[in-house]
């Protein structure tokens, strides 16, 4: 099939799913078209065809880019245009791909729903009347690869921005370790833990776009340099055969009986195909996500401290700030949502002098020992330690761990709204620790356990996360297309149609 | 003359990297560096009208030209400090014990900002040297520029810290539009140098005013890096304009433990400092200029221990009173004068019974009091963070060892060397060091080297080189410094070699002191000819008078101011002497009368020898 009808397909949808608000912005279809029918003049049949060819990613809207807004789903940036492109956009650019467009997201990234945003609510509809949430906080980039607005997208993965919405829209979301791709021109939410994730249908597509980006950056002083990269990763495995972890800790109460049984399955169906399970413990999981939310929001009340409307960004009407006080109290006020501001306030609290003791430190240790907790299963060893750390080999270990994506299946947006923030934040109680850690983890779509199938729910889909050791980025994303091979989701995605299934009719 | 090697200053900085060679020579160059802004240059600097004009209207610049006024009060006299310490003298001040802390910030000489590879300005254009994370702009992030550790590690070691092998940037969370980014990056867990020392000596006081007799240390609790924030430009009545090139030019702050009791010693103490960052290559200008701002603490507690109060502890050092902290002090005199009146303040409020508030005062220039800005209550909480984004620092020995090897020369040795080889007095001596960046201390040295090789050729080696420089001291801070005025400085006017040979002349009596000055003059205002020429050409050969025609002279002059015969005799104002002495050099045909023999023949005509 030619390139331009792909495009086409992608236009199509872009226009018929424009009300799940996944874009706050999009490319002319005029460019998308262009591009498409000039390249293949080109680049057909040729050795030398970019990667990425004229394939439409999609943008979530805290990367910057020069040719679109970058509002973070934010008021107060809700007219600014980055006089510069992330490093992320500039080397997909290089490799041929086209941006599709900025997707809606939680107001810079601190949501678990895409509702927080400046632009309205990210809405997933798989039936009609249907309103779920698509996950947060890269709903929309989620939500736009699930509805084949466009090929891939790249989202940001805090503490499961781009796994949570992945297992929701049942698309393919990893965030790959800390520090291998490159976070210049990346709106920081937490920078400690921000991480650019990359959503696709599948792990293939979702490696390809990895490759691309994998690289040391030295304008972003927390990207992995040469000499760190070569160590990544170089341990050559015994057999195909994968350890596979499970993380008992995670089996918790308020687990979604389908989410488990779905698991159970996927396990099983590994070990059919000749890999083993361990059962292995992560003590520390259980303090994870009171540190994560004590550290992120640290993090954050710290970073969005710049904006003040004063250099850019968007200012309150009228006079602002009294003699007393500084001069953007009101902008700041009128310029973010309530979530964001809760979490500045949050923030603002654990670092202030008689609770950064209690709080912020305490977290740091806390997040230390979810560090341990997985250095002591892995059976590789954690590269960024000096031998003599390694735990002593008293246990089985275990070369992936495989677990839930989130407690449940995506709640509808009523549901949402009735959880109090707290209930909200539980929702990320599987992917914080990968987290805290710096850890690459994929959510990988499998279907819903034969059992649990209804006539509503029989084309949607689990997400299942695979968490690997630091730096084993390429073991994670193999396993991942293992585990499409054991678990085959042929309906992953919302019961839409699929970018083949537009140009098949068109 | 300081004006124009300010602007010097300026102009050479932004586009200077930092360890070129220029930069090298440069620091070799002013090995003999820079030492203690003498009074008296103060007082050209400030007053001449070829300071670099206002650019803008900040309150600053403001505070500079007040400054500059209350600097020229302040300099009528080098001991205006003593005086005022002794007429004024507090009886309170037996029972009262003051304590002060000080904490210096001073830009630091890089070519580049702290984080950013932007260039670092001075008097620059507006906004020209800024990049994306210098305004924190989204999605930026710092780049550490691991030059800006060079005058860092400089200073360090010139204040004998102890240099940390790891170091980390932390967050210092504050609002104001200054501040792009709603904190500043500094160093406030981890820093890079700590536990070092400030060695005051006699010299460094004025004259009299040290408190004790030989050498005494100021512990220096630590040095930290961090950025400077972007400059408000107020243009009343309510617009603010931002100048971002200064935001995050590289800062280091010294802080010192609470050692110091005296506020003449809290000058000296920010004085020397502000020399020694200067000489030693690491700071960009000097403390008049913004390049150098202070903040003070300061504490007062009853000598007897008696005081309940007295219960605080500030960096280790315990039993203290509860101490007030003063900010953005731009000047020295500002520094000594805010200390005063906050220790009157404090000790007023303890006489009659009340209790000190730990709060933060502001002082303006020329003010009596200080005044309070914020209380406990209102005390900013800085929410301390370390800055996720910046490495820690790890700085290796061998670029320490490296940066000791060659650490210019400081001050205090320079001071010593003038002083006990070339004769010259403490004064001069510090005079010279200030002078035009260095530039006048080595113009100096290269005089000196012809006047000792021609002892040398003369086989005059029983004349000590001390001599000569005295001499030489003279000519060069005195005889040529008024004609320079209000001129820059400039080597070139009168060359080195020039200035030798009129200073030969005279000390080998072949034309008198006042022909050498009259010699001088003619050079300065562009006479081409050697100073032979001058001497033969315009006839200045000393031609001795013989003893008659000096009684001559002398008595017919003292025939004439019967009033001042009467006056230097009855009423022993000898120094009017000096008059006749000038009179007998004037009368006298042009190079014919000698000073020394003029006023030896008048004090036999007035009887006043013994």
């Amino acid at each position: 099939m030619s390139l331009s009808k792909h495009a086409k397909s992608y236009l199509i949808n872009q226009s018929k799913y424009a009300h799940l608000n996944a874009f706050v912005s999009r490319v002319e279809p005029s460019v998308l078209l262009a591009r498409t029918g000039s390249s293949r003049l080109t680049s057909e049949g040729e050795d030398g065809r970019l990667v990425l060819n004229d394939k439409p990613i999609a943008i979530k809207d805290n990367i910057c880019t020069k040719d679109f807004k970058t509002t973070a789903s934010s008021g107060i940036l809700r007219d600014f245009t980055s006089p510069y492109d992330a490093t992320v956009v500039k080397l997909l650019q290089d490799a041929g791909a086209v941006v599709a467009g900025k997707t809606n997201m939680d107001e810079f990234g601190m949501g678990s729903h895409s509702t927080h945003s400046y632009h309205g609510p990210v809405k997933m509809q798989r039936y009609e009347d249907e309103e779920a949430s698509a996950g947060g906080s890269s709903g929309g980039s989620a939500l736009a690869v699930a509805s084949a607005q466009c090929w891939a997208a790249l989202g940001t993965d805090t503490g499961g921005s781009v796994r949570l919405p992945a297992a929701y829209t049942g698309v393919v979301g990893f965030k790959p370790s800390y520090g291998l791709l490159s976070r210049w021109g990346v709106i920081a939410y937490a920078n400690s833990l921000d991480t650019v994730g990359i959503l696709g249908t599948s792990a293939t597509s979702v490696e390809a776009i990895f490759d691309q980006l994998n690289l040391y950056d030295p304008q972003d002083p927390t990207s992995l340099p040469p000499s760190t990269r070569s160590r990544l990763g170089s341990k050559a495995r015994a057999s195909d055969s994968v350890r596979i972890g499970i993380p008992l800790d995670y089996n918790i109460t308020t687990l979604h009986p389908i989410v488990r049984n779905a698991w159970v399955r996927t396990l099983k169906a590994l070990h059919e195909r000749g890999h083993t399970l361990h059962p292995v413990r992560l003590p520390a999981t259980q303090r994870a996500l009171s540190a994560y939310y004590v550290l992120a929001p640290a993090e954050a009340s710290s970073n969005l401290a710049k904006y003040d409307g004063v250099r850019y960004g968007s200012r309150a009407e009228g006079i602002d700030g009294t003699p007393d006080s500084v001069l953007f109290a009101k902008t700041r006020g009128q310029g973010f949502g309530p979530e964001v501001q809760r979490r500045i306030l949050l923030g603002a609290f654990s670092l202030s002098a008689q609770a950064i003791d209690n709080y912020f430190i305490q977290a740091q240790k806390v997040r230390r020992l979810v560090q341990q907790d997985f250095n002591k299963v892995f059976a590789t060893q954690n590269p960024l330690l000096d031998e003599t750390t390694h735990a002593e080999e008293t246990e089985e270990k275990v070369d992936v761990l495989l677990c839930p994506t989130a407690p449940s299946l995506a709640p509808s947006l009523s549901d949402v709204k009735a959880q109090d923030p707290i209930q909200a934040y539980m929702n990320d109680v599987f992917t914080v620790p990968a987290s805290l850690a710096g850890l690459p983890a994929i959510s990988v779509p499998v279907p819903i356990a034969g059992k649990d199938r209804t006539k509503e729910n029989e084309e949607f889909s689990v997400g299942i996360q695979i968490i690997g050791q630091y730096g084993d980025d390429k073991l994670v994303l193999d396993f991942a297309k293992e585990l499409e091979v054991a678990a085959p989701c042929p309906h992953a995605g919302i019961k839409i149609d699929t970018a083949e299934e537009v140009s098949r009719r068109s | 003359m300081l004006a124009r090697s300010t602007r010097n200053t300026f102009i050479a900085a932004p586009g200077r990297p930092y360890i070129c060679q220029t930069c090298l020579r440069r620091a070799r160059r002013s090995q003999l560096g820079p030492a203690h802004p003498p009074t008296r240059t103060a007082i050209r600097s400030l007053q001449t009208k070829s300071q670099p004009p206002p650019q803008d209207d900040t309150p600053f610049r403001k505070l500079l030209k007040d400054a500059a006024k209350q600097q020229k009060k302040y300099n009528g006299g080098a001991s205006s400090v003593l005086k005022t310490q002794n007429k004024g003298q507090d009886p309170r001040l037996e029972k009262w014990e003051l304590t002060i802390g000080i904490e210096v910030h001073a830009e630091l000489n890089t070519a580049r900002k702290l984080f950013s590879s932007a260039a670092t300005s001075v008097s620059e254009a507006p906004n020209t040297h800024v990049a994306l994370f210098d305004t924190a702009f989204p999605g930026s992030q710092p780049n550490f520029q691991k030059e800006s550790l060079i005058p860092a590690l400089r200073a360090a070691i010139a204040f004998q810290c102890q240099i940390q092998r790891k170091s980390s940037f932390d967050r210092k969370h504050y609002f104001y539009q200054d501040q792009p980014s709603g904190y500043q990056i500094t160093q406030y867990y981890e820093p890079f140098a700590t536990d070092g020392k400030l060695t005051l000596y006699p010299h460094d006081f004025p004259p009299g005013a040290a408190p004790e007799s030989g050498p005494f240390d100021i512990g220096i609790k630590q040095i930290q890096m961090e950025q400077d924030t972007a400059k408000t430009i107020q243009q009343p009545p309510s617009t603010h304009l931002l100048d971002f090139n200064r935001v995050s030019h590289p800062l280091i702050e010294i802080i010192t433990l609470p050692q110091i009791h005296d506020p003449v010693v809290a000058a000296v103490v920010v004085r020397k400092i502000q020399t020694i960052l200067k000489s030693i290559n690491a700071c960009t200008a000097g403390m008049e200029l913004g390049g150098l701002r202070a903040d003070i603490n300061v504490s007062v507690r009853e000598r007897n221990g008696q005081q309940s109060d007295a219960v605080h502890s500030y960096h280790g050092v315990t039993g203290l009173g509860q101490r007030t902290e003063i900010k953005n002090l731009a000047s020295v005199k500002a520094v000594e004068d805010a200390i005063v009146a906050e220790r009157d303040r404090q000790i007023e409020i303890l006489e009659n019974g009340g209790v000190i508030e730990g709060e933060t005062r502001g002082w303006t220039l020329g003010s009596k009091s200080t005044k309070r800005l914020r209380g406990k209550e209102g005390e900013i909480d800085y929410r301390y963070m370390p800055d996720p984004d910046i490495p820690p620092v790890i700085i290796g020995q061998d670029l320490v060892d490296h940066l000791k090897e060659t650490l210019p020369k400081l001050p205090d040795r320079n001071v010593e060397t003038l002083v006990l080889e070339y004769g010259l007095t403490t004064k001069d001596a510090l005079t010279l060091l200030f002078l035009d960046d260095g530039e006048r201390l080595d113009y100096f040295i290269q005089v000196m080297e012809p006047l000792v090789e021609e002892t040398s050729l003369q086989e005059e080696e029983d004349i000590p080189k001390s001599t000569l420089g005295k001499m030489a001291g003279n000519w060069v801070l005195m005889e040529l410094g008024s004609l320079l005025k209000d001129e820059p400085w400039d080597a070139n006017r009168v060359p080195y070699k020039f200035l030798a040979s009129i200073i030969s002349h005279v000390r080998r009596k072949q034309i008198t002191s006042r022909s050498g000055k009259r010699i001088l003059a003619m050079k300065f205002e562009g006479d081409e000819r050697p100073v032979e020429d001058i001497v033969d050409q315009e006839s200045l050969h000393l031609r001795p008078l013989s003893r008659e025609e000096y009684v001559a002279l002398a008595q017919s002059l003292l025939d004439e101011k019967p009033n001042m015969v009467k006056d230097i005799i009855e009423k022993g104002q000898s120094k009017k002497i000096k008059w006749f002495v000038g009179q007998m050099m004037a009368r006298g045909a042009a190079g014919s009368v000698e000073a020394d023999t003029a006023e030896e023949t008048l004090k036999e005509q007035l009887r006043l020898k013994e």
